[in-house]
């Protein structure tokens, strides 16, 4: 490489990171530490119903449980100090706290923050025509379209809003998909969940745009908690977009989401997820978020379908495996996922499928990208249950290496019960070819540019499969990562 | 001398107090080493416990069911009387090979016909390796083994006493394969550790043929090590017949070190057994090494085979093939857990790895999990798996030309086999194990 190029990209290595910065909003702290106090001082803050504090205790003493049991989630190829639960503050929100009419009501400074961001709310609202339920640190503060997917019988709340208009439906799915005895995580959401969102399909409508919601960790100390529940009815359709950064922090910060979906009879949800949040110093891999979540999706009715689609380059450490239980005959469950870790970055992510319906079919397609000393592993697990008549499996995890001292690691499970699913598993490791390199450059493209184009190239399975405009932001995000990452 | 493990007490507690009991004697411990070894191992095993299924490298295979019965260990050499009839139908026919006949883990001369080998090769029992040649036993022995994270290996490697042992010396070829017949005879429930000592030396080249029956009908455990060293541009071919019944269960372990330019090969058939769980590491500790390991189960009835292996790159420049294939019947289950490891700097690796399966019955099991952890980025590493049935457009296409329904689908698992059998480079082992297989698919799809 010349010397100019090798500047530049050291030069690119050692910028900031972009989207560290602070919002100067006063924020409410719950005290630090998990006590039923603080469970219920959540409780109480969010104006909650009585089954969802009893619910949230249930889940308090089974996790108090677990970790005075000293449980540690240690199985995965990730190397972290295990989070100290009892120094964490497990609540924070905006302290102007009013339901905003409209967007004119909100405070400049988030606004700011989300224009920062790349989201202006207005101009996405007249250009593109995605409704944003913006979480800023835990307390929903804006809601656009609410109008036009009232019409059509929608409902996109805040999970806390949802909870006390909708108890019946709430109660009636929370919990049944990712069980507060899940793990670990699972159940320390489902104690302290601080808010998140709420979307109910009602039968036979096909959601007139694609939600959106932007989650942004803010307040020093705190993790944040949310907890995403989506119903599809039968024959209904819904695509749901997940995005998030986080700012510049010292101390690591615990994100431990639960996502669960609902997909009945006929019924499809696309869930969509771009996760650019601090990875931690670059040369210390200090600070830097912890991404630990749980999400899974039921296909409950036949002919139902369930797609997760995910592009990860933040976070000090990931963990996370969107899942998929096919129970519906003929259900279909997707995912796809590309991961880039360089610095200090590590992440242990994939996907569980479990085939328990007849004629059910999964994909996965996994591309993981590894540069400088991190580590990257695909971990996933495809499981055919014994009445699962003709299940069919495809999946398949490339790895690619972008320097000698990183790691690119793949454990599949596969684990087959019935004689007639076919599954097919393959994997690749490595490097990016010299001789696709040599073309480019034979092409009058230089270094940087040609390693954009490969690298794109082999996540364009993966990216297609975003809407549009997140896969426009998907690509940049990425073309950015390359530039601080490649020598 | 034996020792009946009594069964009231902890499985562990068994053998620790057989040891205890059993103390500095009656094995080969000549070597102050070796002694301290078994002592080290069996304050391993201690430790480590049999493994549980809680254990990721176990998380499959139930070995402690199997374990915890009330064997009989013998601490000795035990008569059996096995005549040459009895191994007769054993042999491989037409095979012109060294042979060397072990009785319950020990060389029984008389049924060993091992005739003439090449100048300075040793073909003989552990134990006796270890009175004529103790520098090299204790050159290799416990090198290659490492019983720090098993528990079995710890165990075999603190009661050890006896096994086959082979050594070609640098630059020698030995023409006809080595044939190691194991066969477990006795009235009683025996638990067996025979351990294996096999040293290629460089530029030397060789073949190992081991195939393993039991002539009883009583429960038995056999905790094999076998331990294998093949030098600078040393090339062997090592094979593994596994068929000792429905009441035979055991741990093999094949463990072997490779130097630079050599190249080595485990080859593993597996016909019956009640649990078989097979552990081959090779660690290629050279460059240019080529490394290959291949396995086929023809799982019928209950029971169980889990063939766990891990490659080892820890030098640039090597290149390494694993393919593991499964036919599953009845209620058998088959666990594939292959690990391509390469480890930082070792770069221009180029392996594969694959498994494949056919489950042909709703009670027949597949876990398979075929792993990669790489630490070098300029490799080529891949793997794959696949389960499923046969291709119902090729049965279809076989009936069209006239084939029956079963006779189409006795040849498309044929074919399957196929691709593993033609690594057999010994011709005669080679059509006895597809004859094999050709008779137990005979009785399939009646």
């Amino acid at each position: 490489m010349s010397t100019s190029e090798t500047e530049y990209l050291k030069g690119k290595a050692n910028e900031d990171y972009e989207h560290g910065f602070y919002t100067d909003i006063e924020a409410e702290t719950a005290p630090e530490g998990l006590t039923e106090d603080v469970v219920r001082y959540i409780s109480h803050r969010k104006d909650e119903p009585q089954w969802l504090l009893d619910w949230r205790l249930k889940a308090f003493r089974h996790v108090r449980e677990r970790i005075d049991g000293g449980e540690t989630i240690d199985w995965a190829h990730l190397d972290y100090e295990a989070p100290k639960f009892d120094e964490i503050s497990y609540f924070s929100a905006p302290k102007d706290k009013a339901q905003y009419e409209s967007l004119d009501e909100v405070p400049d400074e988030i606004l700011e923050t989300f224009e920062r961001l790349g989201i202006p709310l207005e101009e996405q609202k007249a250009l593109t025509g995605v409704a944003v339920d913006a979480v800023m640190d835990s307390v929903s503060v804006a809601t656009t379209f609410k109008e036009k997917l009232k019409e059509k019988g929608v409902i996109f709340k805040s999970f806390g809003e949802a909870a006390r208009d909708h108890p019946e439906i709430v109660r009636e799915y929370m919990g049944t998909v990712v069980p507060y005895t899940d793990n670990l995580y699972a159940a320390l959401n489902s104690a302290v969940f601080s808010d998140g969102s709420f979307v109910y399909v009602p039968e036979g409508v096909t959601c007139p745009m694609e939600l959106s919601t932007y989650f942004r960790i803010n307040e020093a100390g705190t993790g944040q908690f949310e907890r995403t529940l989506i119903v599809a009815e039968p024959g209904s359709y819904v695509s749901y977009l997940e995005g998030c950064t986080a700012p510049m922090r010292k101390e690591n910060q615990l994100h431990a989401a639960v996502v669960e979906l609902i997909a009945h009879e006929d019924a499809e949800i696309k869930y969509s997820t771009i996760q650019n949040w601090y990875p931690g110093d670059p040369d210390t891999g200090e600070g830097g978020v912890y991404n630990l979540v749980t999400k899974r999706g039921i296909c409950k009715g036949d002919n139902s379908k369930i797609s997760w689609t995910q592009l990860e380059t933040g976070s000090a450490v990931t963990q996370k495996y969107p899942s998929v239980i096919l129970a519906g005959d003929n259900s279909v469950g997707e995912f796809y996922s590309v991961a880039f870790t360089k610095g200090h970055q590590q992440a242990d992510t994939g996907t569980k499928m479990q085939h328990i319906g007849k004629n059910t079919k999964s994909t996965i397609i996994s591309k993981g990208i590894s540069a400088d000393v991190a580590d990257n592993s695909y971990r996933g697990q495809v499981k055919v249950s014994k009445n699962a008549d003709n299940a069919r499996n495809f999946s398949q995890c490339d790895s690619m290496l972008l320097g000698p001292d990183c790691g690119a690691h793949t454990y599949p499970y596969i684990e087959s019960n019935n004689p007639s699913a076919q599954i097919e598993h393959e994997a690749t490791t490595s490097k990016v070819g010299e001789d696709q390199m040599f073309y480019c450059h034979q092409r009058g493209l230089g270094e940087e540019e040609a390693l954009k184009l490969i690298v794109n190239g082999f996540c364009q399975e993966v990216l297609q499969e975003l809407p549009m405009e997140f896969a426009v932001e998907a690509k940049e995000l990425l073309d950015i990562e390359l530039e601080g990452s490649v020598g | 001398m034996t020792t009946a493990l009594d069964t009231d007490v902890r499985p562990e507690d068994r053998f620790i107090s057989a040891f205890e009991v059993n103390h500095g004697q009656a094995l080969n411990g000549t070597n102050a080493s070796i002694a301290q070894q078994r002592e080290d191992a069996i304050e391993r095993f201690s430790q480590l416990g049999i493994p549980t299924n809680d254990l990721e490298l176990w998380k499959y295979t139930n070995i402690s069911k199997v374990i915890d019965r009330p064997y009989t260990l013998p601490l000795g050499p035990r008569e059996a009387s096995v005549e040459e009839s009895d191994i007769a139908p054993l042999l491989v026919d037409d095979m012109d090979a060294h042979r060397v006949v072990l009785v319950n883990g020990r060389v029984d001369e008389s049924l060993s016909d091992i005739g003439e080998l090449p100048s300075g090769v040793v073909v003989s029992s552990l134990a006796q390796a270890g009175k004529d040649h103790p520098n090299l036993v204790e050159e290799h022995y416990g090198k290659y083994a490492d019983f720090e994270d098993e528990a079995l290996t710890a165990l075999n490697t603190a009661f050890v006493q006896d096994g086959a042992f082979v050594y070609v010396p640098s630059g020698t070829i030995v023409e006809k394969p080595i044939f190691f017949l194991h066969v477990t005879a006795s009235d009683e429930d025996l638990f067996l550790q025979p351990r294996h000592l096999f040293v290629v030396e460089d530029g030397a080249i060789a073949r190992i043929v081991e195939k393993q029956y039991s002539l009883t009908d009583a429960n038995t455990f056999t905790n094999t090590v076998g331990e294998v060293f093949v030098g600078e541009k040393g090339n062997l071919d090592h094979y593994l017949i596994q068929d000792e019944g429905p009441s035979a269960s055991q741990v093999h372990t094949r463990a072997a070190q490779q130097k630079e330019d050599s190249v080595y090969s485990t080859k593993t058939v597996t016909f019956s057994g009640e649990v078989v769980r097979n552990n081959a590491t090779i660690e290629a500790d050279g460059s240019f090494c080529e490394s290959n390991l291949f396995g086929l189960c023809i799982g019928q009835n209950e029971m169980h085979v889990d063939n766990h292996t891990r490659m080892d790159h820890v030098q640039p420049d090597c290149n390494s093939n694993e393919l593991y294939k499964h036919v599953l019947n009845d209620a058998s289950t088959a666990v594939f857990n292959g690990k391509v490891f390469v480890s930082r700097g070792s770069q221009r690796i180029d392996a594969y790895q694959q498994n494949d399966t056919i489950v042909l019955t709703k009670d027949a099991q597949i876990y398979t999990k075929p792993e990669l952890e790489i630490y070098a980025d300029d490799v080529v590493c891949s793997h794959g798996a696949t389960t499923g049935q046969m291709d119902e457009d090729a049965i279809f296409y076989l009936r069209s030309r006239g084939l029956s329904e079963r006779r189409a689908r006795i040849l498309m698992l044929q074919a399957f086999c196929e691709e593993v059998l033609e690594e057999l480079a010994v011709d005669p082992l080679r059509d006895e194990v597809t004859d094999q297989i050709r008779t137990r698919f005979g009785g399939y799809f009646d």
